[in-house]
Order: C-alpha cells, then sequence, then structure tokens
C-alpha cells in the first residue's frame, strides 16, 4: 500500500490545485492523507476547507491539529488508512462470499474469523509512505515538532512484521524547476530521518499541487506500477461452516 | 472526526439487548472512555455484574474481543475475561459491544495516594507476577498505566483493557505516550516482554514523581528523551531509591525474562525493608543514657566555668 502525508498549515498558493493533484494521485492507487498543523490563530476557512478537500480528492483522511499532537495524529492517520483500505477490499469478498456489504452485518463469530484476517494483512501488508512536508516560512517554528512525528512514525512502522518505508520531501525547492526537494529516500531506519531539515532556506510560496504530482512520479519511479489487486495478496480463509458459540477455537 | 469522549455518558438505567444472542444488560454507571469506545458497570437480570464496551467499528471491536477470547484460550484455568459480542440498536443507530468480567478495584496510583507508597512492593510483586503468566503464554500487555492496573483489597492487582494486547513479536497495539519504550529512544515497538517491563518502571515513576515525570517530557527536547534523564528523578526519590538496580534494568531492557525480575523486585523490596546492619543499631536505652550523660556533662562544666 502506497500513502503519501501531507503536513501543512494553509493554503496552496502556486500552480496546479492540489485537490486535482490528490485525486490523481488516488486514481494511481495513492492515498492522501492531511495533517494542518496550526499553533496560533486559525487556519482559516480557505485553508480548512483546502484540507479537508485534499483527502477527499486523495481517499484518505484529514486532521487539524495542534504541533503538540501532531505524532500521535500522524500514527493515527496511517493506521486507519491502512485499516480502511482492507474493511474496502475485505467488504468486496464479503459481499460475494455472504451477501453482506460490511463485517458489522456478520453474526459475531464469523466476525471475529474475518476480523482475525483483517488484522493479520494489516500488520503483514507492506506499506510505503511518502511524507511531504510544506517548509513554508510559517511552518518554522514547527519544524520540530514535524520531525519529531516523522521519527514516531518511523518507529511505529519498523516495528510491524511486513514491509515499511517512508520517504520524505519538503517544498517549495530550491529552484525554479523542481516544486519539492527530497530528504531522505525510502528508508526503514528511524536514525536515518532525524535532523532532516537543518538546512532548509524557508520561503513564501507553497507550491502544493506540483509537489503533490512530484511525489506521485517519485512513488511510480521507485516503487514500480501500482496494482489494485497487492491488497489481496493474503487470500481470505472464512470458514463457512456455521458455529454458534461466542467463543470459537482458534489461536492467534 | 468524532470520538467516543465527546459523547455524553448513556444515563443509569439504559437497557442494551443483544441482536444476535438475545441477552439483556442494564448499565449502571460509565467506568471509563478510550479512543474507540466507552465501558460502563452493568448487570444482567440476575443481578450479576459486568464490564460492558459499547463500541464504535465494529471491526475494530471484534479485533479486541478475538483478543481476550485467545487470552481465555490460552490462559486455561481461570474464569474466563469475555462472556459476550453482540450488537445492539441504540438511538436508532447499531451499537457493537461486548461483555467482560467485572474488575472491581482503583488504578495503582490513586491507591499508592490513599494508603501510602510502602504498598508499592506487594502491588509491583502481584504485577510481575500477573505480566509473567501473560508472558509465558506468548502475549505482551502493552499499555500498562495507572488507569489499567486496578488494585484491590490488600494490594490484589488486576489488569483491565487486555484489547490492546499483543502477540510477542508483533507490533505493540496499543500505548501510551509517557510510557513508550520508543518515546524515551529505549527501543523498539516491538512486543517483547521488556517492553512492558519498561511501562512499568514508568508507573512508579508517574505514580510517586507525577509531576517531575511530566514536567520532563515539556521540557527535554527529543533527542534527549533517555533512560539517564529517568534514573536521575529515580535518584532523588527515597521510596525509589532502594529500587535503583531495578528501575534501572527495566528501563534498559536487562531481565532475562519477568520471573527473572519480578524475583529481582521482591529482593530489592526485601533488603530496602531490612533494618540497615544490626551492628549499627543501638538499643533506645542505651542512646538515652549517652544523652543524658552529655547533658549532665555539658552542664557540669558550664557550671564550672562560669565559677
Amino acid at each position: 500500500m502506497k500513502q503519501i502525508l501531507l503536513i501543512t498549515d494553509g493554503g496552496s498558493n502556486v500552480g496546479e490545485s492540489p485537490v486535482i493533484a490528490a485525486a490523481q494521485a488516488y486514481a494511481e492507487g495513492i492515498t492522501v492523507n492531511v495533517a494542518g498543523v496550526i499553533d496560533e490563530g486559525t487556519i482559516g476557512e480557505y485553508g480548512a476547507t483546502e484540507i479537508a478537500e485534499i483527502a477527499r480528492a486523495g481517499g484518505g483522511i484529514s486532521q487539524i491539529v495542534t504541533s503538540r499532537q501532531l505524532s500521535r495524529t500522524v500514527q493515527m492517520m496511517t493506521r486507519q488508512t491502512v485499516a480502511g483500505s482492507i474493511r474496502q477490499a475485505v467488504s468486496q469478498e464479503l459481499r460475494q462470499l455472504f451477501g453482506v456489504d460490511n463485517v458489522g452485518a456478520l453474526p459475531p463469530p464469523k466476525r471475529a474469523e474475518v476480523v482475525k484476517v483483517m488484522e493479520e494483512m494489516e500488520e503483514t501488508m507492506s506499506l510505503s509512505v511518502a511524507l511531504l512536508i510544506d517548509a513554508s516560512a510559517s511552518m518554522k517554528p514547527k519544524l520540530h515538532a514535524v520531525e519529531e512525528a516523522i521519527r514516531d512514525l518511523t518507529l511505529s512502522l519498523q516495528a510491524r512484521v511486513g514491509k515499511s518505508q517512508v520517504s520524505v520531501f519538503h517544498f517549495p525547492g530550491d529552484t525554479q524547476h523542481s516544486y519539492c526537494v527530497m530528504d531522505a529516500g525510502w528508508t526503514s531506519d528511524a536514525s536515518k530521518v532525524s535532523s532532516l531539515f537543518g538546512r532548509i532556506r524557508m520561503r513564501g510560496t507553497t507550491p502544493t499541487g506540483p509537489a503533490l504530482l512530484q511525489i506521485v512520479d517519485f512513488i511510480r519511479d521507485t516503487c514500480g506500477k501500482i496494482s489494485k489487486t497487492e491488497l489481496m495478496d493474503t487470500p481470505l480463509h472464512v470458514k463457512r461452516g456455521e458455529s454458534n458459540e461466542v467463543r470459537s477455537d482458534y489461536v492467534v | 472526526m468524532t470520538t467516543s469522549s465527546d459523547r455524553q455518558p448513556l444515563p443509569k438505567g439504559t437497557e442494551i439487548r443483544g441482536k444476535w444472542n438475545g441477552k439483556l444488560y442494564r448499565l449502571d454507571r460509565l467506568l471509563g472512555r478510550g479512543s474507540n469506545g466507552q465501558v460502563y458497570l452493568a448487570s444482567s437480570s440476575t443481578k450479576a455484574k459486568f464490564a460492558v464496551k459499547l463500541g464504535i467499528e465494529s471491526a475494530e471491536l471484534q479485533g479486541e474481543a478475538n483478543i481476550l477470547a485467545s487470552l481465555d484460550h490460552t490462559e486455561k484455568g481461570r474464569s474466563p475475561f469475555l462472556l459476550d459480542v453482540d450488537d445492539t440498536v441504540l438511538e436508532g443507530k447499531n451499537v457493537p459491544f461486548y461483555v467482560m468480567k467485572y474488575i472491581p478495584g482503583i488504578p495503582v496510583k490513586a491507591y499508592l495516594r490513599e494508603r501510602g507508597s510502602h504498598w508499592i512492593g506487594v502491588i509491583g510483586y502481584r504485577l510481575l507476577e500477573r505480566l509473567s503468566q501473560l508472558h509465558e503464554a506468548g502475549w505482551v500487555f502493552g499499555d500498562i498505566k495507572s488507569d489499567n492496573v486496578l488494585v484491590g483489597e490488600y494490594g490484589r492487582v488486576e489488569l483491565v483493557d487486555y484489547g490492546g494486547a499483543s502477540s510477542i513479536g508483533r507490533s505493540v497495539r496499543q500505548f501510551t505516550e509517557i510510557y513508550d519504550r520508543g518515546y524515551w529512544s529505549a527501543g523498539s515497538r516491538i512486543a517483547d516482554p521488556a517492553y512492558d517491563h519498561f511501562a512499568v518502571a514508568l508507573l512508579w515513576l508517574h505514580a510517586l514523581e507525577g509531576k517531575r515525570l511530566i514536567q520532563l517530557t515539556k521540557t527535554l527536547i527529543p533527542q534527549n528523551r533517555h533512560p539517564r534523564e529517568l534514573m536521575k528523578i529515580v535518584r532523588s526519590n527515597s521510596r525509589l531509591l532502594p529500587l535503583e538496580n531495578w528501575m534501572e534494568k527495566a528501563l534498559t531492557g536487562r531481565f532475562e525474562n519477568t520471573q527473572d525480575a519480578s524475583k529481582q523486585w521482591r529482593e530489592a523490596i526485601r533488603v530496602s525493608q531490612k533494618p540497615k546492619s544490626p551492628d549499627d543499631r543501638v538499643p533506645a536505652w542505651m542512646a538515652g543514657l549517652l544523652g543524658a550523660a552529655i547533658v549532665i556533662s555539658l552542664s557540669i562544666t558550664a557550671i564550672w566555668l562560669l565559677q
């Protein structure tokens, strides 16, 4: 599974619409999540709407938080997105197998077995998260919190059984030809993602859309074509047998 | 996004009936709330008491119920944790829930405050013995914190919220930031027994030096979060000082296993309870006599000098 996590504090102001860029990413099988960070003041109605729209177009979730809550939020969003996409894939199977729309519609003993398979997938599926950090001038005081959130996320991903990797980018780029700059290529090592932003020159523009598209290219180039069937690596093993006990006999 | 904590607790007396198994429960009061649901004290028609967790997302709640079921399966010989899994309808909405054994008790931090910190020895020993059973069965509790460690009469310890437990070798399902080994740059978030040892050490720091611990999390920059900072607090607290060695091993993951951690805890506690050394002890009458002798000789000297 591929995700882009955008961390920003306001509206974009250069280039293509980030909503369209996120929709493109989603069309290519990449989910886009957005964390809006504000410490004092408000993000403004325009910024808040845009953040929600980017996530909706990108098939992901968005939340606006203070920098103290950022680590927790980033973790939660990444995890929920993985769980959400598995739920989606599983409900397709459920429709075929049992003619129900979601796990909640199954009787508890069957639900127990399906959820067991889902959690197995959550833990073992490979996961790549590209972090795109808004480094416009107003973000400067928040970059420490951002760095901490990235370190924290990497630590949690490292603990997964499945292959996990992160890469880190910030925007705007240094020249007019690059909208964003890579700070760390794919890695699963938490120590490789510390002190990333030491030398960033803060600038005023926020080319969120073009930067997003550049990341989509990067993911395509490094991870190959994204197949939609990847989710189903682990086949569903659902016993069809009737059992009405609450606690079915199995060992995790 | 709505979280369960935004919701008002359901009024006392609310009745919920399971859609699949048909059992009826009467909610009594809110016991606690987490990120994915609320736990109520409830009773059935037979007046038996239960803890009922009402969830939001059925897959997530079922995941927790599965863990309770597996624990019941691997730890045979005790009364089961999980009693019922079902759905009900509240205000027109489908609500998944599961029913557990009710465990009375108060959070360990409050217990130590009310009854005195000298209870830490017994409570710590019981906690480590419980964890030792759990670890032997292949599970790590993960989210050890004051609210999840309930103490009943005479320091009897029960863990609650097993829904956050993880099998050894998997990633830790649920944790609380300040108790987390990763947060303190002291290791990974892969579930192993040492993850729980670390959290137990933080539990004592939080219970006895809560203010300073919280202060530390606010002032330290992330790169400087390290067990050595926690050890500074340990060394400055008279109740924790005798446990210095134990705390250091727990914070740096150096116990062989939980049996070892429990054994060393017991030894450290026994040493701190014993009188320093028999030779140093002076009977009270002897000390009194010495004091009297000094007073008398001083006054005689004074009188002599004045003359």
